[in-house]
């Protein structure tokens, strides 16, 4: 096994690494306020509002992840009548699936977040004059992401990895460029050159989370 | 003239009554004490008061305004009017563990008053000063002892200048050795005419600081009066027990 090889094989699967972080980055940037709005859903005083937001997580969390990449990236565009508005580009379509499941779990680890929360929190807020929004976003929301975090650590490791699933829906990404490899030159190499780049990638996060987790102690 | 009336007070959680036929008055610059067994409706009554509890019946009068009339409560307006001239000092201090100590005391005065950084500042340093806390402005709640957490607690409720200060069991959650720092800040708030109404089990400031003790026991004020009245010279048999059943003072 030679440097040139590896530097060869490499190259597209850093290519494919790019698309990896691409979809990591637009899926996390969204599903974490999304899932946090399923939150507020899920507690609302408006049954339609809160049961739309169980039954959405439900269903979210209820399904595998691929049937749903594979619906959005096949499924929607055989849809009668709306079905032909519905193509999109397969990342597109990838990253609303991402999106729109992992809201789901964030939703539920903000609930977790919510509830560890004492109830003289809300009391101190409320004797001190804060509204209920004041106290939400004052009192309870730094509380409730400290609380979640994590939880929340843990899940975007899980989306880091997850993202291997676009495979199935025929987006290249790492795993795509690794398979590529490993058919045409018959070589084991490039399998252990993509579990390293996914090591960096969860190595990165994990240190980011550590540190939030230490700037968020409030000791 | 009255600052708090409250008269006929009726709460119940299902078919438990916890209020019965609650009345009272205070006077401005009075200390109250309510003393009396768990679960007599003490915490119930005083969180009535700043609308932590909803109550079934009677009615509650705060510096002239009704806060609740026969039942009836006022607007949601008018409740936060009336409420924001009280402070509360809870059991559990419920301070805010993501905000320093000087965050506590500003974060109302700056969210809700919308005050100058500037005057804010000055004005919880000089309530932590009062507190015995200056040195502690920027510490987080994690690292203060239970008695300097309540003491943080008292001083945030009065950033907002309340009128009347309401205490739930303020020392009950401390170390013994931690009381007497807690209540020598009461007793100097007493003693600049706060009003004060304190729910305690520590009958030793009730006799020393209150101008009045009431004493509830299953829902209902069942004696009221001055410390030596209640203390030396009680008149009702179950005033007589719990006295008998608590350290004698």
């Amino acid at each position: 096994m030679s440097v040139e090889y590896l530097v060869k094989i490499s190259k597209p699967m850093l290519e494919g690494a790019g698309t990896t972080i691409s979809l990591f980055l637009i899926a996390i940037a969204l599903s974490v306020p999304l899932g946090f709005l399923f939150t507020l859903m899920s507690r609302s005083r408006f049954k339609l509002v809160a049961g739309f937001a169980h039954t959405y997580i439900y269903i979210m969390r209820g399904t595998p992840l691929t049937l749903q990449l594979l619906f959005f990236c096949f499924g929607l565009p055989m849809l009668p009548v709306i079905g032909e508005f519905l193509v999109m580009d397969r990342f597109v379509a990838a990253c609303l699936g991402f999106v729109l499941n992992y809201a789901a779990y964030f939703a539920e680890i903000f609930r977790g977040g919510l509830l560890s929360i004492d109830k003289g929190q809300h009391e101190a807020a409320q004797v001190l004059g804060l509204s209920r929004w004041q106290a939400t976003v004052k009192v309870i929301m730094p509380q409730m992401f400290r609380v979640a975090l994590p939880s929340v650590a843990n899940e975007s490791i899980t989306l880091v990895k997850d993202t291997a699933l676009l495979y199935a829906v025929a987006v290249p990404e790492l795993l795509h460029y690794t398979l590529t490899a490993v058919n045409r030159d018959f070589n084991l190499t490039p399998f252990v050159v993509a579990g390293v780049i996914y090591l960096m990638m969860t190595l990165a996060l994990t240190l980011f989370f550590k540190f939030l987790e230490k700037k968020f102690k409030y000791e | 003239m009255s600052i708090i009336q409250v008269a006929n007070l009726k709460k119940s959680f299902g078919s438990l009554d916890v209020l019965k036929n609650v009345s009272f008055e205070v006077d401005k610059s009075e200390v109250i004490a309510v003393i009396g067994p768990s679960g007599s409706g003490k915490s119930t009554m005083l969180r009535s008061l700043v609308n932590l509890e909803q109550i079934n019946g009677g009615s509650i009068r705060i510096q002239d305004q009704y806060l609740v009339k026969d039942g009836g409560y006022a607007s949601q307006q008018q409740i936060k009017a009336i409420t924001s001239g009280m402070g509360m000092v809870f059991q559990h201090f419920n301070l805010f563990p993501h905000l320093t100590v000087q965050g506590n005391l500003e974060l109302a005065p700056r969210t809700v008053q919308k005050l100058t950084a500037g005057e804010v500042r000055r004005r919880s340093q000089e309530l932590l000063g009062k507190v015995g806390l200056a040195d502690k402005s920027d510490a987080y709640p994690a690292r203060l002892s239970g008695g300097q957490k309540q003491r943080v607690a008292i001083a945030r409720a009065l950033m907002l200048n309340p009128a009347i200060l309401l205490f739930d069991e303020p020392t009950s959650a401390l170390d013994p050795e931690l009381v007497g720092e807690v209540l020598r800040v009461m007793k100097q708030l007493a003693e600049e005419q706060m009003t004060m109404i304190v729910v305690t089990h520590e009958m030793g400031f009730a006799r020393e600081v209150a101008d009045r003790v009431l004493f509830m026991d299953n829902g209902e004020v069942v004696e009221a009066g001055t410390p030596e009245q209640i203390f030396d010279n009680p008149q009702q048999e179950r005033t007589r027990t719990f006295l008998n059943r608590v350290v004698r003072v």
